[in-house]
């Protein structure tokens, strides 16, 4: 643990420094959450969804151009160097049949190109690997997190909140709270996600995964498995409720045995 | 075309498809073998795309659906892209590397006949209820009969296909390797092999090892559906006084790594051929060497090594800490760079060239095109913090097909490459770039906006009203793309008979050697012995030979000097050369045709078919024990009639063997095969681990009863080593030209080795039947995880023994019939055999018996 934490250190440190390179408000944000130092409250945390979407941002720019460049270079460079009828005699040495495999020259060029693309891959891992050191840390951070147990079945998702409370095809949260999802399966390997919350776990018979996140809206986000499992994997969905966190409460003391403390407090 | 056909009847018969043994009819034949399979899950893939017209089911039924998904899945990885890969290899790779066939020819046949009923019995399952449903990757427990409706016979055939399969590949890896490394013309080392036959060679080394690993997954579900096995089975239940139900933790993470393990590999095993048709047709048709050879050359060993490390990518939301993640993210992304350096040494090498788009390098450029959009999508998946939402979404079916049908089209690429010298007629250009056009349109279409619709799930039929548009659009991007097949077939159908004369060679700049021979090229391949020796390609007469054999350095290749025009060896002194050559040859050779092959084939297929009746031990009708029957008795029979066949494999009598030049062509075989069981037995022996670290390493004894005890497991190493012993007596006694010593080391290992089979046949019998309070109905296969371990792991090595003792039976015969006396290379490549099923005893011993 301690060379992760080192490790984690030394990112964060670099991680500056590419912030830099890449967009100056993303960095901002991104270390705000951390350097503060304790949260009070959850909805300032940078969700997953938030991570997700500003990595995704970067690397669709970045992808795009660099598709962009190197396949104009590619047609670039077979259109200019067609064969032409009647083109003046050259003197470039040709492959001849028969003859033994040798390289054509322009090896420094390959290099260069080849370090520039290492370097832009290796960067932008580099960066995201800090982010996934955040999103696999922080619940630990939140004490006062809440703690959902998520189980598989063919064809439900079953949902069982702290108090022992259980419900089938439907999790409530309160808004701005951090959600960590302990995940299992009861048959067979399916898999959790929520897309518009960017959270997404397997669900394992035998063992257990865990994933979180964090409702800034309420409202209803659709859950689907993404794993096949059998007959009715296209109609094992659910829905994840964020609430209000009064009418959360409300709600969770109806619930056996729940009251509002053991929702907060595991 | 030449006259000499061997005793095989001409091409236009049908008989000598089924008997043909040479190379470059082989490929042929799993050229076309592979389009029909391309046709079989194109057709599947057009049916789920247009289920996918709109948000859910209305043309297929549920499990149709799943069944359409899995079976497109299984057929094109499988049965399409790499059997499509390796009728290239097996038609260009011999010529290219200077050989007159690979190193053993009916072994080859063997390959292409047991891919073939493969791929029959795959299409068979269909017709037993419903074929397997669990997607492509197979995952536990979904793949064990308790979830699989009606039965699950078609699901147990379809994973039969795979080990069927699995053991043409093997079968194949072993044949090419022994090729490539003993058979190249002299003066070709490795590194000079052509760009193409180096991407083979890559392929077959990662085939050798992940294949192996993928045989120890599917023999380890078969057992679990016919002998009733447990290992991917996540509730047991164990019936007794008190029925408890255990759970197996490791089952659905042990499938997953083992696939895995396999399934990494496969990604760069289908796409490395495609790389190798890129980088042959670029050089040809841009008339320039390839830029950074060694480099690229490079690239690829380090991606072939470094395959067998990131395959936990693919379980980056399973439970995996960390450190393991942080592992294979940079594995993950290390093993991507390699290609970027790739991708520019092909680009590059269009500079200063004469780029001629004709059909061929319409495909590869494309491919590349193609595979730049796959890279760079790829990138966003090794970040994990992407990747777990990318999971199980069109995001990932979008990248690999991206990756994986690029490579593909490089292979159509490579099949308009080639056309002209496997038919010696050109095809129709015009058409050729239609069928492009249509080809590479279609493709975008129906890729592309899977990205777009990237939030889709994975395998599902309900998405989300939006996203329809987009659906929409790929399925008439998929309709495209499949009736630019049609073009493709009318135009290479058409043009066997109404093409132009090829000619040698149709392509000007190729270099590589299988254009320096006629098209098609004659029986023999070349017009005399090839040889590099003096930088350049020539071909040696019989006296050329011979002078040089005698070690007379300076012999002239009399006629055979490169000829101004191109290098082509044409003097009619050579020919005159090559005629006698052939026709002495001729008297020895014996028949190159053989039956058998196929035959074998046939009786896999039968016995396979037979083997899906049998459902957890019992079988569920008397037509599949007739099939069984029939199939063994069949499979037996031709093995046994193949191996009393003479048959004569040419080897050539110059030819480059680095570095195996005094380990001869069985041995070397005998040896790259046993490599593939080190991992079969690895993965077998991995597994168990795994699941007695899932199940608590200290617990584990309480799953075992207590009359499993040590003495059956020890008296059998005694035997075996005693064994192993014999069988070396057995060699030194022929070397002398003992017949009786060698006739009773023979037997002395044969009985030693029965006494091991029967001493393990009781051992079990009696801990089937033992009634402790802890087990009260027996011990055996089905009881619990250890119990299924135990059985099949050291049933896999008994099943070795008994294997080997077939052989040693057939062998002691042979030696009391006079054979081997002063000739005992075939008892020592029995004895590795038998040493290598040895030494995998005294692992398993104190693993089942002492820890």
């Amino acid at each position: 643990m301690f060379y992760v934490n080192k490790l984690r250190d030394i990112c964060y440190r670099n991680d500056f420094y590419l912030s830099l390179l890449l967009t100056k408000d993303m960095a901002g944000s991104w270390l705000g959450a951390h350097i503060d130092g304790v949260l009070l409250h959850a909805g300032d945390v940078r969700a997953p969804a938030d991570v997700f979407g500003d990595i995704y941002q970067v690397f669709l720019i970045l992808g795009t151009l660099v598709g962009v460049v190197v396949i104009a270079y590619t047609l670039y460079n077979s259109y200019k160097y067609r064969a032409q009828d009647g083109a003046a005699p050259e003197s470039v040495d040709r492959p001849s049949l028969g003859e033994l495999p040798t390289s054509g020259g322009g090896g420094r060029k390959l290099f260069l190109s080849f370090s520039i693309s290492a370097i832009i891959v290796l960067s932008l891992i580099g960066w995201t690997y800090t982010t996934l050191l955040y999103v696999e840390n922080e619940p630990a951070q939140h004490e006062d997190r809440m703690d959902v147990d998520v189980v598989g079945h063919r064809f439900s998702w079953e949902f069982v909140y702290p108090n022992g409370h259980s419900a089938t095809g439907t999790l409530r949260v309160p808004k701005n709270e951090l959600v960590q999802l302990h995940l299992t399966s009861n048959d067979v390997f399916h898999n959790f996600g929520v897309p518009e919350l960017r959270v997404k776990a397997d669900a394992i018979p035998g063992q257990t995964t865990t994933a979180w996140f964090v409702g800034k809206e309420t409202g209803e986000y659709a859950a689907h498995c993404y794993e096949l499992c059998g007959s009715g994997h296209s109609y094992m969905d659910a829905t994840v409720v964020v609430m209000e966190r009064d009418a959360y409460r409300e709600w969770y003391n109806t619930t056996s045995g729940g009251n509002e403390t053991e929702a907060v407090k595991p | 075309m030449s006259s000499h056909e061997h005793g095989l009847p001409p091409k236009s018969s049908i008989s000598r498809w089924f008997l043909t043994t040479n190379h470059k009819d082989v490929g042929i034949l799993y050229i076309v073998t592979a389009l029909f399979f391309l046709v079989f899950g194109g057709v599947l893939a057009l049916l789920f795309r247009i289920e996918l017209w709109e948000p859910g089911a209305q043309v297929l039924s549920e499990l149709s659906y799943n069944q359409s998904v899995s079976a497109h899945g299984l057929l094109m990885v499988f049965w399409f892209i790499s059997p499509f890969a390796f009728g290239f290899a097996n038609y260009v790779v011999p010529l290219q590397m200077g050989a007159e066939d690979l190193a053993f020819p009916r072994l080859n046949a063997l390959s292409y006949w047991l891919y073939l009923f493969s791929g029959l019995l795959f299409g068979v399952s269909f017709f037993q209820g419903s074929t397997f449903a669990g997607g492509w990757t197979m995952y536990a427990p979904l793949n064990v009969p308790a979830y699989i409706p009606d039965g699950a016979l078609g699901a147990t055939t379809a994973v039969l296909a795979l080990v069927m399969f699995v053991a043409s590949v093997t079968v194949s890896s072993v044949n090419f390797l022994t090729t490539m490394y003993r058979m190249r013309a002299e003066g070709l080392r490795m590194r000079d092999l052509p760009i193409f036959s180096v991407s083979i060679l890559l392929t077959v080394w990662m085939m050798l090892f992940a294949f192996a690993a993928l045989l120890a997954a599917l023999m380890i579900l078969s057992a679990d559906h016919i002998i009733g096995t447990k290992y991917f089975v996540y509730q047991i239940t164990q019936s007794g006084a008190v029925t408890r139900t255990v759970g197996n933790e490791a089952a659905s993470l042990l499938w997953a790594h083992l696939f895995w393990f396999f399934g990494h590999p496969e990604v760069y095993i289908v796409f490395f051929p495609a790389l190798g048709v890129m980088a042959e047709t670029f050089q040809t048709f841009a008339g320039r060497r390839l830029v950074g050879r060694k480099w690229f050359i490079l690239s690829m060993v380090l991606v072939a090594l470094q395959s067998f490390m990131v395959w936990m990518h693919h379980m980056f939301l399973t439970n995996i800490n960390l450190t393991i993640k942080t592992v294979f993210m940079a594995t993950t992304i290390g093993i991507s760079l390699p290609f970027d350096l790739m991708m520019f040494s092909l680009i590059y090498t269009l500079i200063k060239g004469k780029v001629r788009f004709k059909t061929p390098f319409l495909f590869t450029l494309g491919s590349v095109i193609l595979f730049i959009v796959g890279g760079i999508t790829g990138v966003f998946l090794g970040a994990v913090v992407l990747d777990y939402q990318f999971r199980g979404t069109y995001w990932v079916v979008a990248h690999f097909h991206y990756v994986m049908v690029g490579g593909a089209t490089a292979l159509f690429g490579g099949l308009y490459y080639w056309y002209p010298k496997m038919t010696g007629k050109m095809y129709d250009e015009f058409l050729g770039k239609v069928n492009f056009a249509m080809y590479f349109v279609g493709f975008n279409l129906l890729y592309f906006p899977m990205f777009v619709a990237w939030e889709t799930p994975r395998r599902v039929f309900e998405y989300e009203a939006g996203l329809t548009v987009w659906h929409q659009i790929a399925t008439i991007g998929g309709l495209l793309l499949g009736a630019s097949f049609l073009v493709m077939f009318y135009n290479l159908f058409v043009s066997l008979w109404r093409g132009a004369d090829a000619g040698d060679t149709p392509w000007e700049y190729a270099t590589s050697a299988e254009w320096a021979v006629s098209s098609p090229p004659p029986m023999d391949n070349f017009p005399g012995l090839p040889s590099y020796r003096d930088g350049s390609l020539s071909f040696l007469s019989e006296s050329a030979v011979a002078a040089r054999l005698r070690g007379d350095g300076t012999a002239s290749t009399d006629g055979g000097d490169p000829t101004a025009d191109g290098g082509v060896a044409t003097g009619t002194a050579l020919d005159t050369a090559t005629e006698t050559h052939l026709e002495t040859e001729d008297v020895e050779h014996a028949d190159h045709a053989s039956i058998w092959p196929f035959a074998v084939g046939l009786g896999a297929f039968l016995t396979m078919l037979g083997l899906s009746g049998v459902q957890q031990g019992t079988i569920v009708g008397t037509e599949y024990a007739a099939l069984l029957g029939v199939g063994g008795v069949v499979t037996f029979g031709s093995l046994v009639a193949m191996t009393r066949e003479p048959f004569h494999a040419p080897e050539a009598a110059l030819a480059e063997r680095f570095p195996y030049a005094d380990v001869e062509k069985l041995k070397l075989g005998m040896w790259v095969f046993l490599a593939s069981d080190v991992v079969l037995f690895g993965a077998f022996i991995g597994s168990h681990a795994f699941i007695r670290v899932a199940h608590g390493w200290r617990e584990w004894h309480n799953l075992i009863p207590a009359e499993h005890v040590t003495m059956p497991g020890l008296i059998n190493t005694y035997l075996l080593l005693t064994s192993s012993f014999l069988v070396v007596l057995a060699m030194v006694a022929a070397k002398k030209g003992s017949r009786r010593g060698t006739v009773l080391s023979l037997v002395g290992t044969l009985a030693l080795g029965i006494g091991f089979l029967v001493n393990k046949a009781l051992e079990w019998q009696h801990l089937f039947h033992v009634h402790s309070e802890a087990f009260p109905q027996g011990w055996d296969l089905s009881t619990n995880v250890a119990s299924s371990t135990f059985y099949l792991t050291t049933g896999l090595h008994g099943a070795h023994v008994a294997v080997g003792l077939v052989i040693c039976a057939y062998m002691t015969i042979r030696a009391w019939n006079g054979a081997y006396q002063g000739d005992p290379d075939a008892i020592e490549y029995f004895g590795l055999y038998w040493h290598f099923v040895d030494i995998v005893w005294l692992f398993l011993f104190p693993l089942f018996y002492i820890l």
